[in-house]
């Protein structure tokens, strides 16, 4: 059995406007504005962690907006721990939600652990001293997060990574059941982004945390969520209503097409096999590829990369077999114009071989 | 991976202080009240500094003359530097935190035009020829009527702020509108003066010059409680300004009405620029710099310390700049206006390029 901290019912998302207001009366339509997405039911489990996608200007951020509270929704409800959002005073959903924003926060003079302790705002009395207790919160957030190293420098000196880190810790010191990020990996190089989502999973699992991030990376996406929630733009109709909502297990996702049909865009081709999308278009013809293993794969990219559709089969007049033998590495290249083929034996020569002959066969559909 | 806690067994004194010690506040206090007396002794007459001290505690002086100036010009003239220094300050942090912008101070929300404009009302009006005599009967400093009419200008141009703080979601709109509010009230003041009479608009410069000199008797009381209501306000909202420093977005997400911040801190700054405006005229500079100062001293910016820090140094700042403005050992004073300009830029210079921290407290 599920075990919902979040729960949207019917909810529309969108921007709330006198004119279109006035107009919606007058039309019988169903929401006073701009409606951004609507028919939202969706649901966030204890320990769960949700990567929202979508493309710029989606709704991604109205959303995580709605749900947080900041931003009245023009219909339906968001249900927070089993009571209505609409009436939680601000206090209450304080300590239901926190949310790490895109937003610089660019104060200096204001140390790590001074800044995490402002996560504990919504427990402290009026003139915000910290109990004991608050401090032992305070002080766990930054362990957890790994913040204690540098928990006295500024936080002006910090690097992008480790204030993202900092905000991390902030949120998890507000000690709420569900956490809203928006965008927490943007403006981060590799090992900070998969540090951040390897921390927001551990944060789920063993903590029991509900995790929402937005984010653009796809692949990060479809490794680290339980579940996707992807808003998926589709043909604008009379309505205003533009935005289709997917949710689902990435797996799920991917199995039924569903993720391949909504990122289906000129140009975009996206591949159920590795879950990425594919770069290159082919327009150099087909090559056919023998053999198997590490190399094979790589030989398959490099000569996508430059433009082939490669296909597994031994027959096409124009092919590349690869063998590797106690790590002496074949390649036999057939160009399909002379019978004999061409022994290769490293990667650089093979590709470069190709593009001199620029030869391939037709690519059969 | 596990999740390792550490927090159990690192030592406990290696997690840094939330705030400085309390000491730094107690040695900021000494100094003020160093600077206090040394304001009681110097001047146009000298007076010893020890006689000074007896007659602050009561004891009397053998010159009764001496025990005149300190007890009815130059004690409640100290206490009105001390005042308006701290309001000044105080007002001036929190315009700072809430706009996070380095340059807003008291003024910038039009509240001291506002209270520019009422007293241009009184001075320049036409046909108010009875009003002029009665103010320079009076003395231009000490006329109840100067500082009824300056914080009614104040109160004005506070309404029409506030009521558009309360329409408008984003603080800097709210900064650009103050701004401009102000700009209107000076220019109706412009406009004023250049139709009225020479004898008129001096009077109204003299004012502008400020005067810590003419708040005597029930006048300080009545400033003196303005002032505390508004410190008391202040120190109120010190834990919210400190969220306030995450940036709007965080402290509405952390259950923090940015409204009724917003509301509290122009009330709090209305009370404390308006009630010194009226008072003392126009003093510049100090709000916009001693924040800058105490934050580059202190290195900190939790408010719970900054604010009475702020008040703090911005009363010995105030003092330091009355014993200059006063010449010692000279019949001449200086506008005070002009000196507290004058003394603190070139402080507020030699600190920021010292220590080189203001920048990080805002970009």
């Amino acid at each position: 059995m599920k075990n919902e901290v979040l729960l949207t019912h019917d909810l529309a998302i969108g921007y709330q406007n006198r004119r279109l207001a006035k107009e919606a009366e007058k039309h019988g339509r169903k929401y006073p504005g701009k409606v951004v997405a609507d028919n939202l039911s969706l649901d966030l489990a204890k320990g769960e962690l949700v990567c929202l996608l979508g493309p710029n200007g989606s709704g991604k951020s109205t959303l995580m907006r709605t749900i947080a509270g900041v931003q009245k929704p023009l219909g339906g409800h968001v249900t927070l721990d089993g009571r209505s959002l609409e009436r939680l005073s601000t206090k209450e959903t304080a300590r239901l939600l926190s949310l790490v924003l895109t937003d610089r926060v660019m104060t200096g003079n204001l140390s790590v652990y001074a800044l995490v302790a402002l996560g504990r705002y919504p427990y402290t009395g009026w003139m915000g001293k910290l109990s004991k207790d608050d401090e032992t919160v305070v002080r766990e957030a930054i362990a957890i997060t790994g913040t204690r190293r540098f928990a006295c420098r500024h936080i002006s000196d910090l690097s992008d990574g480790e204030r993202q880190k900092v905000m991390i810790a902030r949120a998890l010191a507000q000690d709420t059941p569900v956490i809203l990020l928006d965008e927490p990996t943007a403006h981060l190089d590799l090992p900070n982004r998969i540090e951040v989502v390897r921390l927001l999973k551990q944060l789920a699992r063993e903590r029991g945390k509900s995790i929402v991030m937005s984010t653009h990376e796809l692949d990060l996406a479809l490794q680290a969520a339980d579940r996707i929630w992807l808003m998926s733009p589709v043909q604008a109709e009379e309505s205003g209503k533009n935005i289709e909502m997917i949710s689902g297990m990435p797996e799920e996702l991917i199995l039924d097409g569903r993720l391949e049909k909504a990122f289906k865009r000129n140009g975009f081709e996206f591949d159920r096999e590795s879950g990425s999308f594919r770069i290159n278009q082919h327009h150099e013809g087909c090559i056919g590829l023998v053999g198997e293993g590490t190399l094979a794969y790589w030989t398959k990219r490099a000569l996508e990369r430059i433009g082939y559709k490669v296909v597994i089969d031994a027959s096409l007049p124009c092919r590349i077999e690869v063998s590797e033998d106690r790590g002496n590495r074949w390649w036999r290249y057939y160009n399909g114009k002379s019978g004999e083929p061409f022994e290769i034996q490293d990667i650089g020569s093979v590709i470069s071989c190709i593009k001199k002959n620029k030869t391939g066969s037709e690519i059969v559909a | 991976m596990g999740i390792k806690v550490d927090s159990q067994t690192s030592p406990e004194h290696s997690w840094p202080l939330l705030s400085p010690k309390n000491s730094l506040i107690a040695l900021l206090f000494v100094i003020m009240a160093f600077f206090f007396m040394l304001d009681l002794a110097l001047g146009s007459v000298k007076i010893p500094l020890g006689n000074v001290i007896d007659i602050v505690f009561g004891k009397g002086s053998e010159n009764e003359a001496w025990e005149k100036i300190v007890t009815y010009i130059r004690i409640p003239k100290a206490l009105t530097a001390v005042i308006a220094g701290a309001a000044l300050s105080a007002s001036g942090l929190q315009m700072q935190t809430l706009f996070r912008n380095p340059l807003a101070g008291p003024s910038v929300l039009g509240i001291s035009a506002g209270a520019s404009l009422g007293v241009a009302m009184v001075m320049l009006a036409s046909g108010a020829a009875a009003n002029a005599f009665a103010i320079r009967q009076l003395g231009l400093g000490g006329s109840w009527l100067i500082v009824v009419a300056s914080t009614l200008g104040a109160a004005f141009v506070l309404l029409i702020v506030l009521g558009i703080a309360v329409r408008i979601k984003d603080n800097i709109v709210l900064l650009i509108v103050g701004i401009m509010v102000g700009n209107i009230t000076i220019s109706i003041i412009s406009i004023w003066q250049y139709f009225s009479e020479p004898e008129q608009i001096q009077d109204y410069l003299i004012w502008t010059f400020g005067s810590l000199g003419g708040v005597l008797g029930s006048q300080l009381y009545v400033l003196a409680i303005v002032v505390g209501i508004g410190l008391m306000i202040s120190f109120a909202a010190s834990k919210s300004l400190n969220v306030m420093l995450l940036g709007e977005n965080y402290a509405r997400s952390l259950g923090m009405s940015t409204l009724y911040v917003r509301i509290t801190v122009i009330a709090a700054t209305s009370l404390l620029a308006g009630s010194v405006t009226g008072f003392c005229g126009p003093i510049g500079f100090i709000g916009i710099a001693v924040p800058h100062l105490t934050r580059s001293i202190l290195n900190t910016s939790d408010h719970r310390f900054l604010m009475p820090s702020s008040c703090l140094v911005g009363a010995i700042l105030m003092l330091v700049c009355d014993i200059i403005a006063q010449m010692p050992g000279s019949q001449t004073t200086l506008p005070i206006n002009a000196v507290t300009a004058l003394i603190g830029s070139p402080v507020v210079i030699w600190v920021i390029m010292k220590n080189r921290n203001l920048k990080s407290s805002f970009a």
